[in-house]
């Protein structure tokens, strides 16, 4: 198992890149017309579905459709930069069969000490508060989780995860010097067999300049699906994880911070109470 | 139950409307009892629909005082019954900003700070009653609000100051003061200040509490000149009487401008130009969101090494001359009101006579009556400089 990002390319432009800021360069056309107004068109009515929707699915829903219509008004997308890919050209051109996985990373500093941090991720509860707008996280037996994500047209994807490796565990047991670069709290999780989406995920922790608290990276890497999928679904999962994983960490710095997460449940409007957005 | 709420429905329609009445959701919420509420001037930029990201049927306002009607089981300091101002934007009072006195850029606040992420590259604090992107939180014209985080957020009015008196320093005061404390006035210092409107008046009051010798408001409507001169004691220019702002004011400055030239403007500028025209057109074809003509005025007119404060709000402007701030070596200081810095300071004032910014509220109605208050407001018709809603 590796926690590296397989990308070296990807991995120096993510150094450079500030807290909080999304991973890869800066942004080259690399999506075609009819693909833009396509990406334009399904994220346009995943926010109005997403919007009209007041359920737990539907905000995530409605992120990643203004995530998508600002794909189309881009023209750029990671994913397709990561793959390869792209359909900006005279025809729809497809660089061959897909074998690295695609790494999402973002970062944010929170203004507490790791220790405080770390039981945020591991303890089920407070886990489902911080992905609680497009999942559920029940857990089964030590270190394993069920997770159940609400998809872009109603369907849930369901997998099971297991921490795979908590570092102080591992370093106690064989006795290594800790590595420079890791921190003893991080946590690396990694989906069980059958999951739809095969992916694993690392939180890193790691001290921040001053008196700022702790530098706190998601990282979550998937191998994309084969050329199967439609391309509605390549849309989804190329704004899907960078906004979950954005949300879900800003969610987490608030709760960590404050004891509370934003929200607009039962906001007043003459839509009715509630928004989602 | 419901409630009676003034609700954005398109670009210039605005209704009151039944919608249910806020509940507490977060452990340091409070339900507030709106007993005063008044219409800002950065309102208009969303009911002209210069702003995206509102939605229809979004209960506005953002400026108000109350009394508290309900308690989340967090809240410390705060107690039903107790009357209280709040800030426009929304604190935790917990962050690293909220901590460096920063209030309106916490991190903790915006539900919404993947729609702002995109375009601003980080996020602000929530806003009551606002677009979306700046989170989604019901507005304060209504009944009842919804404040989170209210030990942070609520200021305790003192007893022998009335509503009107108090209701200003939840966002035009704070947000002038705010202003004038951006030009660390100095002994001798000219302060010019585009805008005699709430945060314009608030920012010229509070310039000459802080020392300036001269402070010079500049706007066209001649009651709202007037009340710069009685009330902030400045000295005035109505721009359309003139050829030249700027000549204006140099003539006035021995020829060496403003020691700090305050904007209290923003994106709907008037002027009377080729540029303004040219503004104008652009911003109607939706080509720029921005009319910039009182900031472009600010930064020509202002002396070598001054300081320009921006209050006004915008947009993503374009045409924005940063080589004359350049090469002038002005200091731009520029924020959305840090409110809960400022709030006690003012609250201070008021009760020790030593400023009332109560005659802003020049037309006090209902809440049923609010969409004329709008129009009022919008119009500057009858004098109007703000309109109070009493729900």
């Amino acid at each position: 198992m590796t926690t590296q990002p397989n990308d070296t390319s990807l991995a120096t432009a993510d150094e450079s890149a500030t807290p909080s800021s999304r991973s890869g360069s800066g942004p080259t056309g690399n999506v075609g017309r009819w693909d833009r107004l396509g990406s334009a068109a399904l994220g346009g009515i995943l926010l109005v579905r997403g919007l009209r929707k007041r359920s737990l699915g539907g905000a995530a829903m409605a992120l990643v459709g203004g995530a998508l219509v600002s794909r189309g008004a881009r023209g750029h997308s990671h994913l397709y930069r990561r793959l390869g890919m792209n359909t900006a050209g005279d025809e729809y051109r497809d660089a061959g069969p897909r074998t690295d996985p695609v790494t999402v990373e973002r970062s944010i500093t929170v203004g507490k000490p790791a220790d405080e941090l770390v039981p945020y991720w591991r303890n089920p509860e407070r886990l489902s508060q911080l992905v609680g707008h497009f999942a559920d996280v029940t857990t089964w037996g030590e270190d394993r989780y069920n997770w159940r994500v609400y998809g872009p047209f109603g369907q849930t994807i369901e997998w099971d995860a297991q921490l795979v490796s908590d570092r102080s565990d591992a370093e106690q047991s064989d006795g290594d010097q800790p590595d420079a670069t890791h921190s003893d709290d991080d946590l690396h999780w990694e989906t069980m067999e059958d999951a739809p989406i095969p992916h694993d995920g690392t939180v890193e922790f790691r001290p921040a300049p001053g008196d700022r608290g702790t530098e706190v990276t998601l990282r979550v890497q998937y191998d994309p699906p084969g050329g199967t999928l439609g391309t509605a679904v390549m849309r989804w999962l190329d704004v899907a994880p960078d906004v979950l994983v954005g949300t879900t960490l800003r969610r987490f710095k608030s709760l960590a911070e404050t004891g509370e997460i934003p929200t607009l449940e039962a906001n007043p409007s003459a839509r009715g109470a509630g928004d989602l957005i | 139950m419901s409630m009676r709420a003034l609700c954005w429905h398109d670009v210039n329609d605005l209704r009151v409307d039944d919608v249910p009445e806020p509940e507490l959701v977060n452990p340091r919420d409070i339900v507030l009892r709106v007993t005063m509420t008044t219409a800002c001037g950065s309102d208009l930029h969303f009911i002209d629909g210069y702003l995206p990201t509102m939605r229809e049927g979004d209960v506005i306002g953002h400026e108000f005082m109350g009394e508290v009607a309900k308690v989340g089981r967090k809240v410390e300091g705060v107690e039903e019954g107790d009357r209280v101002v709040v800030p426009s934007f929304i604190g935790c009072g917990s962050c690293g900003y909220c901590q460096g006195d920063l209030w309106s850029l916490c991190d903790n606040t915006n539900p919404n700070a993947a729609l702002q992420e995109p375009v601003l590259g980080d996020t602000t604090a929530g806003i009551y009653g606002y677009t979306h992107a700046f989170g989604g939180y019901a507005g304060s014209h209504a009944e009842y609000v919804r404040v989170p985080h209210a030990d942070e957020n609520c200021f305790h009015v003192p007893d022998e100051l009335d509503d009107e008196q108090a209701l200003f320093a939840s966002d035009a005061w704070a947000t002038g003061y705010m202003g004038a404390d951006f030009c660390d006035i100095e002994e001798g210092d000219t302060v010019a200040v585009w805008g005699c409107g709430g945060v314009g008046l608030m920012a010229q009051q509070s310039a000459a509490l802080m020392g300036a010798e001269r402070v010079i408001g500049i706007d066209r409507f001649p009651e709202r000149l007037r009340l710069a001169e009685r009330e902030a004691g400045s000295e005035t220019i109505d721009y359309t009487a003139v050829d030249s702002v700027v000549d204006a004011l140099k003539a006035v400055t021995g020829g060496r401008g403003p020691d700090a030239c305050i904007d209290a403007v923003g994106m709907e500028a008037h002027g009377t130009g080729p540029a303004h025209a040219y503004d104008r057109a652009k911003q109607q074809l939706k080509l720029h969101t921005d009319r910039g003509e009182a900031l472009r005025q600010a930064i020509v007119a202002c002396r070598k090494g001054g300081t320009l404060s921006i209050l006004g709000v915008y947009g993503l402007m374009d045409k924005f001359p940063l080589g004359i701030v350049m090469n002038k070596g002005l200091t731009v200081r520029t924020a959305q009101q840090h409110g809960q810095r400022y709030v006690p300071d003012l609250l201070e004032y008021a009760a020790e006579g030593e400023m009332d910014p109560s005659y802003l509220a020049t037309h006090e109605l209902s809440l049923e009556e609010s969409p004329r208050g709008y129009d009022l407001f919008k119009h500057k018709e009858d004098g109007c400089v703000r309109p109070v809603f009493v729900p």
